[in-house]
């Protein structure tokens, strides 16, 4: 009994901002997916460079 | 026309073994299935991840077949049962992690491009049905977590009508949902998805278009 109401004081962290709620986790997450997608762009492919021509076949 | 089949003996054209086989030869040619060349564009990280979303799925789908064979009990008490729980968890955020990076990539590149619609069209609702089975997963952990998702979803689902067609409060009806019913239309779905990536390619960079395009559409890429 005592560890459920011990999970319901911890509901969580929020950010409030205006109309803007979201939990702290969820927003690391959304971020996090964001500096993987710049990072999958940014990153160079491996053996790109010793790649010649396009080889579209396929 | 006729086709030589094995013993020598001629296959006539009209056979339903011979239809198949060249309708699956139109839609993708042989060679384009399962190529091992790719168009330079392609040595980049963003094209990695829907074959990452195709790898978490078949994670999410092997560790949920092993869920199944264990029962509600086994996933609760076992350690066992813990950690393929946690697996299946674990794997759809990856899948759900890769699927939306992979939506981001192909929107900025305009996927749909070079008659490819179909192909953005197939994803959108591979996406839209992976909310909807992710969302019953949430109604079939049997603990407090999936009925207070239900009670609260039932409202909602309430308030716009759909209600009448199903019941969230019934975990027998979602759990079959989950595991049998949508998995198989999304399985479909994807399935139809991939085989039209591959029938017309990857689409290139939107500064690539033009005369080589035609380059790579003669070479089959497109």
């Amino acid at each position: 009994m005592r560890n459920g109401v011990v999970l319901m004081d911890s509901g969580g962290r929020y950010i409030d901002s205006g109309v803007i709620q979201i939990s702290l986790t969820n927003a690391i997450i959304i971020v996090a997916m964001i500096v993987v997608f710049a990072l999958a762009i940014l990153l160079p492919f491996p053996g790109r460079g010793r790649r010649g021509g396009r080889g579209g076949d396929s | 026309m006729t086709a030589a089949s094995a013993g020598g003996e001629p296959t006539p054209a009209g056979s339903w073994t011979v239809r198949t086989r060249d309708r699956i030869t139109r839609i993708v040619p042989p060679g384009q299935a399962l190529p091992d060349r790719q168009p330079a564009y392609m040595s980049s990280w963003i094209y990695v991840f829907g074959i990452l979303t195709v790898a978490a799925l078949l994670v999410v789908v092997a560790t949920g077949v092993l869920l199944a064979v264990g029962g509600v009990a086994w996933w609760h008490v076992s350690r066992t049962g813990h950690f393929v729980n946690s697996l299946h968890l674990w794997s759809v955020e990856l899948f759900f992690a890769f699927m939306v990076i992979h939506l981001w990539g192909k929107f900025w590149m305009a996927a749909w491009r070079g008659n490819r619609a179909l192909t953005w069209m197939t994803g959108v609702v591979a996406f839209l049905g992976s909310i909807g089975t992710a969302f019953t997963g949430y109604l079939s952990q049997s603990n407090f977590d999936s009925q207070w998702i239900s009670t609260q979803a039932k409202d909602g689902l309430n308030a716009v009508g759909v209600g009448a067609y199903f019941n969230v409060l019934n975990p027998g009806q979602m759990l079959m949902w989950h595991i049998t019913l949508l998995p198989l239309v999304l399985g479909a779905i994807v399935g139809l998805h991939l085989v039209l990536v591959r029938r017309h390619g990857i689409v290139p960079p939107i500064d690539a278009e033009g005369p080589d395009d035609v380059d790579l559409q003669e070479a089959g890429a497109l």
